[in-house]
């Protein structure tokens, strides 16, 4: 088998092969650390390579295997991780000049998950500092960059762990997703990411930016493969105060059920409202070959929609500046500048700003709540342009207008953020410079099933996921 | 009052005050234009959240399990 096979095997093909010992799990992560190595120059997708470390674990894995011990479908597999995200041993940055040398003695509930499960942790991610922007345009790891085009951004703030999945250079990655952070890096850079309902997926040893709003996940580049991982990192904690004891259902088994006769919800004047052309025109043929697959389209009224970013911003911006409070008293000459502005002005909102916020939550989740009454899911674009270049802070969406990035960024995604709703990113299509469009799946609280089951079958139906960038 | 006007140097000061957060004096005109903004927004949507029709709705930090 050539390198070029191995590293577009998607989970679900190296899983089978490993299992009947056709495909070694030192040869997979030999491969993919030879790719780390050839493209992470150009795209600063890593922080830190854990290559020998990883090398030693599938060799473990192979002898597993050998002795008859099988873990899994993750067992031997090689994953990234977002370097917010514990590794017992393996600095844990954040992303930031703060926490540089910050080694933990434990791991992330979900780091812990994966490894039980026999993934093989190949490195940790860049991202925005402290996961604070939605860019990775990071002043103290370096820029990362877009394999699609790496004078592009890969959207943020798990943009390290987007651009590694779309490059070759792991089979899977962890994000972290408070307003978009999974979603929107998992559009631009053309693969598949979930943001879990909150409770679903622990937080524990995550380094939080938004309490109320953060999330942990996997970015892949199937649907398929998305279970594969979620189902190991997904149900209880214990020792995460916000873990929900829901349980978690088989997935696998729900994904070939189909989708004739769910019924998807566009949102009036709001799912195809003030995007890119190129965007709105992707989204509704991406609409259409979910109805040829058997669904029905409604269009539903959202009134209080329209509040949704100043609520988004102001939670987002009174919530880190509240955990980074000492920090930026005694340090904040080692934040870089977009985020320490941001945690300043944090510090200026009113708390009825705050508490108002959080109500509006209450309302959209309402609204929401209703429409699902009529609905199975609801689907928007999942950021309303495709990647802008590299160092942009405004982005032009229609009428050749500047809008600001951070605001525009999350006209999408920071709605089931709120709301505490699952969402599912998905690539649907490129625009004309052959930059990757995702599709958002907005689902009912811990129905993550259904939006795996959308994806699925649009991707059986498809092929957008199967191209791969040239880098 | 418009946005741009709403947050000036001199309010950057006194909320920095306020929050005990020491701030080089270069900092402020540009926290100013910002927070105009996005304070401004934050009324507006506090506004809305004081109709009558919301009066009975609480803010949710933390989701229920269904």
């Amino acid at each position: 088998m050539g390198a070029t096979d191995v590293l577009n095997m998607t989970i679900s093909e190296a899983a089978a092969q490993v299992e009947r010992r056709t495909l070694s799990p030192v040869e997979l992560t030999d491969a993919m650390v030879h790719r780390i190595a050839a493209v992470n120059k150009a795209l600063n997708a890593y922080i830190t390579v854990c290559g020998e470390e990883a090398r030693q674990v599938a060799q473990a894995a192979e002898k597993m295997i050998g002795a008859g011990y099988h873990l899994g479908p993750l067992h031997g597999i090689p994953v990234a991780i977002k370097d917010n995200i514990y590794t017992r041993g393996v600095r844990t940055t954040a992303g930031s000049k703060i926490l540089a040398d910050f080694v933990p003695a434990e791991d992330a509930t979900v780091t812990a998950r994966l490894k039980r499960a026999g993934a093989v942790i190949i490195g940790k991610t860049n991202l925005h500092e402290f996961a604070w922007g939605g860019t990775t345009d990071n002043p103290h790891y370096g820029t990362c960059r877009n394999p699609w085009n790496p004078e592009r951004f890969p959207a943020g703030s798990s943009g390290g762990s987007g651009a590694a999945v779309a490059a070759r250079t792991c089979l899977g990655a962890l994000g972290t997703d408070t307003g978009g952070s999974i979603r929107l890096p998992s559009a631009v850079n053309g693969i598949v990411g979930i943001r879990p309902t909150i409770g679903r997926v622990s937080n524990h040893n995550v380094v939080p930016l938004a309490w109320t709003m953060d999330t942990v996940s996997p970015m892949t580049r199937t649907v398929e493969d998305c279970v594969l991982m979620f189902e190991a990192i997904a149900g209880y904690d214990l020792l995460d105060d916000h873990s929900a004891q829901v349980p978690v259902p088989d997935y696998r088994g729900e994904l070939s059920r189909g989708v004739r006769g769910l019924r998807v919800g566009l949102i009036r004047d709001y799912s195809l409202a003030h995007v890119q052309p190129a965007v709105g025109n992707t989204i509704r043929a991406a609409i259409a070959a979910l109805e040829a697959l058997g669904i029905e389209v409604e269009e539903i009224a959202m009134p209080a929609i329209h509040g949704n970013i100043s609520a988004q911003l102001t939670i987002e911006s009174c919530e880190p500046s509240t955990y980074h409070r000492e920090w930026l008293r005694e340090r904040a000459a080692d934040y870089g500048d977009d985020v320490r502005t941001l945690l300043e002005l944090g510090e200026m909102y009113l708390a009825t700003h705050y508490l108002q916020a959080q109500r509006y939550r209450s309302v959209l989740r309402k609204e929401f709540l209703e429409g699902f009454r009529r609905v199975d899911v609801f689907v928007t674009p999942t950021l309303p342009f495709t990647a802008t270049p590299c160092g942009a802070t405004e982005v032009v969406i229609e009428n050749g207008q500047r809008e600001d990035m951070l605001s525009a960024i999350m006209q999408f995604t920071g709605v089931p953020s709120l709301a505490g709703l699952p969402a599912l990113s998905l690539p649907v299509g490129f625009d004309a410079d052959g930059l990757p469009v995702g599709m958002q799946v907005i689902g009912r609280p811990f129905d993550e099933g259904t939006l795996f089951r959308v994806g699925h079958a649009y991707q059986g139906a498809t092929n957008w996921h199967t191209r791969a960038p040239s880098v | 009052m418009s946005p741009q006007g709403l947050v000036t140097g001199d309010s950057i000061d006194t909320l920095c005050a306020l929050a005990d957060l020491p701030l080089p004096v270069e900092r402020r005109a540009r926290l100013a234009s910002m927070l105009s903004g996005l304070i401004a927004a934050a009324n507006d949507l506090s506004g809305k959240m004081a109709n009558a029709e919301y009066r009975t709705i609480v803010p949710i930090t933390r989701f229920p399990e269904r």
